[in-house]
């Protein structure tokens, strides 16, 4: 795998799946709003390799206005995405966003894969939203959680695929992550035993 | 016909808790070594690959 990583940004190339894509298709719509998110979910592994799928793409979108919503509704809505579990922008505000429930977008007249969007709730929430990996990804760019919480919280979480996860993405980039951050993202989170079992051992015990 | 639903022993518990562990062990160890070829795969050829995965 070829790739540049300086700082928090990380820069390579590779044949686009359709999800791939779609995320840029759909992240291009949020920068044109000028929405700033971070993407969350498994989709990361997936991006940088991890042989599986997902139904849907997890982000945080920085809290707006109402008004700011509706736009970005709108402008959504005429690149071809529909929220599938709101009817209108104004219900999708206010009984979900603000409740701190997410919204689905997916293709007009699909289902998956979806895009699930939240405002930040919680201070790790919060975290991830401000401290952004950025990957240039043929030319363009998406936002990420940082690698180092991403295998912490992927971690935490604790599904196997989320397990297989973690440890795909410390065996991808080990020499490049900040090893002492991801420490106190995982002392931060509780999952110190996790992570003995699942990171620091060379082979896999169970 | 009605279905017989096995009766598991304590036996038979160890036995899928042991299955679990080792299904969990070979999965791992196919991130490993999946890991490990991406890493000196270049992102053409993976990506490629990946791409018939999620794109049947």
């Amino acid at each position: 795998m070829e790739f540049e990583f300086k700082g928090n940004r990380l820069k390579f190339d590779k044949e686009l799946s359709n999800l791939d894509k779609l995320v840029l298709k759909f992240v291009k719509v949020l920068d044109a709003q000028h929405v700033d998110y971070v993407i969350i979910s498994g989709y990361i592994a997936i991006l940088f390799g991890r042989s599986r799928n997902t139904e849907d793409v997890d982000l945080f979108v920085e809290e707006m206005p109402k008004e700011q919503f509706i736009l970005l509704w709108n402008a959504l809505g005429e690149a071809g995405f529909e929220c599938i579990n709101a009817g209108a922008a104004e219900s999708a505000y206010e009984e979900y966003l603000k409740d701190q429930l997410a919204i689905r977008f997916a293709v007009l007249g699909t289902i998956e894969p979806n895009f699930e969007l939240k405002f930040p709730k919680t201070k790790y929430n919060r975290y991830s939203l401000k401290n952004k990996l950025f990957v240039e990804l043929n030319g363009e760019e998406l936002r990420t959680s940082e690698l180092e919480l991403q295998i912490a919280f992927k971690l935490y979480l604790g599904a196997d695929k989320d397990l297989e996860d973690a440890r795909h993405l410390y065996k991808v980039f080990k020499e490049h992550l900040n090893i002492g951050l991801m420490q106190a993202h995982i002392q931060a989170l509780g999952v110190a035993k996790q992570a003995e079992r699942i990171l620091w051992k060379d082979k896999y015990q169970s | 016909m009605e279905r017989q639903i096995p009766k598991l022993t304590p036996k038979d518990r160890l036995e899928m808790a042991k299955e679990k562990q080792r299904n969990m062990r070979q999965r791992m160890e196919f991130v490993d070594l999946h890991a490990e070829w991406l890493r000196k795969t270049p992102n053409k050829v993976w990506s490629k690959q990946q791409k018939v995965l999620l794109d049947p």
